[in-house]
């Protein structure tokens, strides 16, 4: 076999190369001290500019639809969106890893090193066509992730999160390589591109296949919780510091649903009816199991993790339609913008939630939030911003997410799925408007943990922004997507 | 332009005074600014044309043209005296709360500026998701309002307010996408959201069938109507909403919140599902009736007299909806001038309740009694309201209730008869309540204001005056001349009748 490396591959992979060296610069400064810590703000600003740097090698060489290193790597409208909402998704987690105390401190040169190679993995993920390389990229993802998780100061839960992560995750990357085995035992190949054409037939004759793709996609629900196969979320997303939840439930789900839409792009639901039922009954018990369980938490991360949990259900019926839609860059970019949405308003609520945490141990109830809007009236508006919008009141942006999504499921006939996940935004509204009653309508002395201007508070205004402003104005934005996926 | 101006001035209010720093001169600045809108809208009255049915002063601009989504908005008889009542009544509102709104007064005007904002749009909307954002957005300040300055079960009902209302207008939002993605039939392949090309689709209708698209349809947006208004037996979240809200959002609730439902069967469900409408006429016609006549057996039984008169709003609106789908001249006459009567009367009647809770700080009709002796002209303005709440001759109750009536009888004697009892019952329940308040023997309350000279009862201020005259000038105007009131919506509500099965509007 002859292998080639042209100038082409180095330079559509240059967002990857660059963002690997930008990684490891915190920690060589380290060794080079004699491993003592710099100063945080230096390592975080170095960070930042190495997502800033990737993201615009990315505008730049990303949307161009060439493969990469003969053939594994697509660069097109998918891998450039995903990956450039991964980044922003990162970049405000990693500006919350800076001020949340447990997350800053001794070992935080390693903390962004880690964060940097779980966002590489990130955009190998999307850009991946190779089943196998789409492997590389969900452990590297998710090696950096349970180490992220463990490294925290916080004293028991954290540890159990990271094994249980582990455990859970590498169970599921079995089954996912298991099934990676089958398809490639069946048709010969592990190139999404191959059997682009080919795989709605292949499913319907290859009883083999189907198993194959089954597994594939059990991985994929694994990894974005969707129930039955969502029991680690609520843990892990409670025992992590704050900011890496915020990376988990965000980015983490992003890209993990954008190589499950390429996957699912090929149509294999086409082929087969039952897996089509299946999914579509996943994505009904997904929605109606996160919310009612939403309902009964009274820790706000656990809460945030069952919320979490309904909108990959919401973000499944997206998915679905892709499957089986014949135009599919509509449904594709409704999904985009989904989870655009969603990611910008869960980063603003966990922002909120690592303001208030006072110590790496706080466990932050809902009704400790109470009396908050008398002493941060802003903050608590913008809580109350991305509460609504997480249950789907316009003028937001989680609205109009909603509204694309359900648009589309409905073009394709499935309006028994957008029924459901309109019964289930109604569910979510019991539990989304408990912190808005609590911090408005009951006393107490809920406050920030410091009152000096924060980075994170910063970075909660913008998100509330970015929901009402995008909300109000999401034609471009929608378009700009619609076009780069079509 | 004049329109938009109307529907965001309060908005920009809202804006001004969250900036505004916290002082004494914030309600009077708040009051200043009502006022202008108030003016404002007079000014869209003066410029309506009420010889014609067109929709007027029309604005429309692309907003989010992949899905034809436009920012489309236009006012016609219909809606132009519920603009004008939400505008009258702003005022009166932040005027009548002076006093019963102490804490947060900043965040209240800001809350009830938004509110008027929303409310307005909703009226004025032409485009369908437009109409959803304005819809969905009133709930937000309602919400508030209750939550933060309410009674002691303030989160439990304004809880209930929010999910019960939300619960309806979601299958709504689904409703308007899949009539979105009919549109392409009548527009020639674009999507469309406006309610003028959704006016233009004809969606099969088989009697006697219940899955079928215009049945589904119409059951989606009746439903999440029927709940805003609400309906018996949806009615449940209006009592607790009432009896928890302070004073201010009594009055925006009972005012015109609860006529955004009943306006949309007009503009909306009509319109677009008339063979629906008119097979299941009988079955919104008896609700109904029921409502009248179980809000009125209800209210009868209430030992607070706010829960009495909200129970009282219940079967007053059961009029309106009784008007509406007799779908004839003079029931759709009568119902839109009686959703303007009961946002005054009613909202006078809550104006009145708070002033005496601010004074003696109980609702409880068994505690009071005599009151008549210790506040004269709080009974005169309170027996005034009262006659105009269960349709005395010569005030607005009458017009309204006398032309459901009539129009009513056209479709069915038989509601008809039951329905003229809850004329009977309301006028029974109401004058009892008087009696026991204000005539009888002294009550404890009055007894012991005369005993204690430091809790003595005041009679009417200057700014209850000022509150109250406007309401009872109106009560009055309306009922001598209520041409003066129906001449501007007639053009539309006949057009509406004669053509509601190919309903279109025209563009002016």
């Amino acid at each position: 076999m002859n292998i080639t490396v042209g100038l082409t591959d180095v330079l559509l992979a240059s967002p990857l190369i660059v963002l690997f060296l930008f990684s490891l610069i915190p920690l060589t400064i380290k060794t080079l001290r004699g491993n003592k810590e710099q100063n945080p703000a230096a390592t975080i600003v170095i960070a930042l500019i190495g997502l800033g740097s990737t993201a615009g090698l990315l505008l730049l060489f990303g949307g161009s639809d060439k493969t990469a290193f003969n053939n594994q790597l697509l660069f097109d409208g998918l891998t450039q969106w995903s990956a450039l909402l991964a980044i922003i998704a990162s970049a405000g987690a990693l500006i919350m890893m800076y001020e949340n105390p447990a997350t800053r401190g001794r070992q935080f040169s390693e903390l962004i090193f880690l964060a940097l190679n779980s966002i590489l993995g990130m955009i190998i993920l999307v850009a991946a066509v190779n089943l196998l390389t789409v492997f590389i990229g969900l452990e590297l993802m998710s090696l950096s992730l349970y180490l992220m998780i463990a490294m925290s100061h916080e004293q028991k839960i954290s540890k159990e999160a990271a094994i249980k992560y582990f455990v859970l995750g590498s169970f599921a990357s079995a089954i996912f390589l298991y099934g990676v085995s089958f398809v490639f035992g069946s048709s010969g190949s592990v190139n999404i591109t191959d059997f682009m054409q080919s795989a709605a037939t292949l499913v319907k004759t290859n009883k083999l296949f189907l198993f194959g793709i089954v597994f594939v996609i059990i991985g994929f629900c694994f990894k974005v919780a969707i129930a039955p196969f969502h029991a680690w979320a609520p843990d892990v997303y409670q025992g992590s510091p704050t900011p890496v939840t915020s990376f988990m439930a965000t980015a983490v789900k992003a890209v993990s649903f954008a190589a499950f839409l390429r996957v699912i792009a090929t149509q294999p639901l086409v082929g087969s009816q039952n897996l089509f039922d299946v999914m579509q009954w996943l994505a009904v018990i997904t929605m109606t199991v996160g919310n009612v369980a939403a309902i009964m938490q009274n820790n706000l991360k656990r809460m945030l993790a069952y919320s979490s949990v309904a909108h990959s259900g919401y973000i499944l019926v997206g998915i679905i339609t892709a499957g089986i839609s014949q135009n599919s860059a509509f449904s594709a970019s409704s999904v985009m913008f989904y989870l655009f949405g969603y990611s910008i308003m869960t980063m603003g609520a966990f922002a909120v939630v690592s303001l208030i945490e006072r110590s790496e141990n706080s466990v932050i109830n809902t009704d400790d939030l109470a009396g908050l809007a008398k002493r941060q009236p802003a903050l608590s508006m913008c809580l109350t911003i991305f509460m609504l919008s997480m249950a789907g009141l316009p003028p937001t942006l989680g609205f109009f997410g909603k509204f694309y999504l359900f648009s589309a499921a409905v073009n394709e006939g499935l309006v028994w799925l957008a029924l459901w996940g309109v019964i289930n935004s109604v569910i979510s509204v019991f539990y989304y408007l408990r912190p808005i009653v609590v911090m408005y309508m009951k006393e107490g002395d809920a406050d920030v943990a410091d009152n000096s201007l924060h980075a994170t508070t910063v970075l909660v205004y913008v998100c509330a922004f970015l929901i009402i402003a995008i909300g109000l104005f999401s034609g471009p934005l929608f378009d700009l997507v619609e076009k780069s996926l079509g | 332009m004049l329109l938009s101006v109307v529907l965001f001035l309060p908005l920009v209010f809202a804006l001004i005074l969250i900036v505004w720093p916290q002082s004494q001169t914030l309600r009077h600045l708040a009051l200043g600014l009502s006022l202008i809108e108030f003016l404002a809208s007079l000014a869209v009255l003066k410029n309506f044309d009420q010889a014609s049915a067109a929709l007027q002063m029309v604005e429309q601009y692309s907003w989010i043209p992949r899905f034809g989504i436009t920012y489309f908005i236009g006012i016609d008889g219909i809606s132009l005296m519920l603009i004008m009542l939400t505008t009258f009544l702003t005022p009166i509102i932040i005027l009548g709360s002076w006093n019963s709104i102490s804490e947060k007064v900043k965040g209240f005007h800001v809350a009830l500026f938004v509110l008027q904002t929303a409310m307005m749009g909703s009226f004025l909307a032409m485009d369908a998701v437009l109409f959803y954002l304005f819809w969905e957005l009133s709930l937000v300040p309602m919400y508030f309002i209750v939550g933060i300055w309410g009674g002691s079960r303030r989160i439990y009902a304004t809880v209930k307010f929010f999910i019960y209302t939300m619960a309806g207008s979601v299958l709504m939002l689904l409703a308007i996408i899949f009539l979105m993605r009919l549109t392409p039939e009548v527009t020639g392949g674009a999507v469309s959201s406006s309610l003028l090309d959704f006016y233009k689709l004809h969606i099969p209708f088989v009697a006697g069938e219940f899955f079928t698209a215009q049945t589904l349809l119409f059951f989606a947006f009746a439903l999440a109507f029927a709940i805003k208004v609400p309906l018996f037996p949806l009615h449940t979240w209006l009592p607790d909403a009432h009896v928890e809200a302070p004073t201010p959002g009594s009055v925006v609730l009972a005012g015109v919140m609860l006529k955004m439902g009943t306006f949309c069967y007009l503009r909306w469900v009509i319109p677009l599902f008339p063979e629906a409408a008119e097979h299941f006429a009988w079955f919104f016609v008896s609700l109904g009736v029921i409502g009248i006549v179980y809000g009125a057996l209800v209210a009868m039984v209430q030992p607070d007299v706010k829960k009495l008169v909200a129970y009282s709003s219940v079967s007053h609106m059961g009029y309106v909806i009784l008007g509406i789908f007799v779908m004839n001249q003079y029931g759709v006459n009568g119902a839109l001038y009686q959703m303007l009567n009961h946002g005054i009367s009613t909202g006078a009647l809550f104006l009145l309740i708070g002033m005496i809770y601010e004074r003696t700080h109980s609702r409880m009709i068994v505690k009071y009694g005599g009151l008549a002796s210790a506040l004269p002209i709080f009974t005169i303005m309170f027996v005034i309201v009262t006659m105009s709440s269960i349709a005395v001759p010569l005030t607005n109750g009458f017009i309204g209730e006398f032309l459901i009536l009539m129009g009513t009888f056209q479709f069915s004697p038989l509601a008809a008869g039951i329905s003229v009892t809850g004329v009977i019952l309301g006028a029974a329940y109401m004058l009892w309540m008087v009696k026991r308040v204000f005539f009888g023997p002294k009550g404890e309350i009055v007894t012991h204001a005369e005993e204690d000279k430091e809790h003595a009862l005041h009679d009417l201020s200057l700014r209850e005056w000022a509150v109250m005259t406007p309401l009872i000038i109106l009560i009055f105007w309306m009922g001598i001349f209520p041409n003066h009131f129906m001449d501007y919506s007639k053009k539309s509500v006949d057009h509406l009748i004669a053509n509601k099965h190919n309903y279109t509007l025209e563009v002016k």
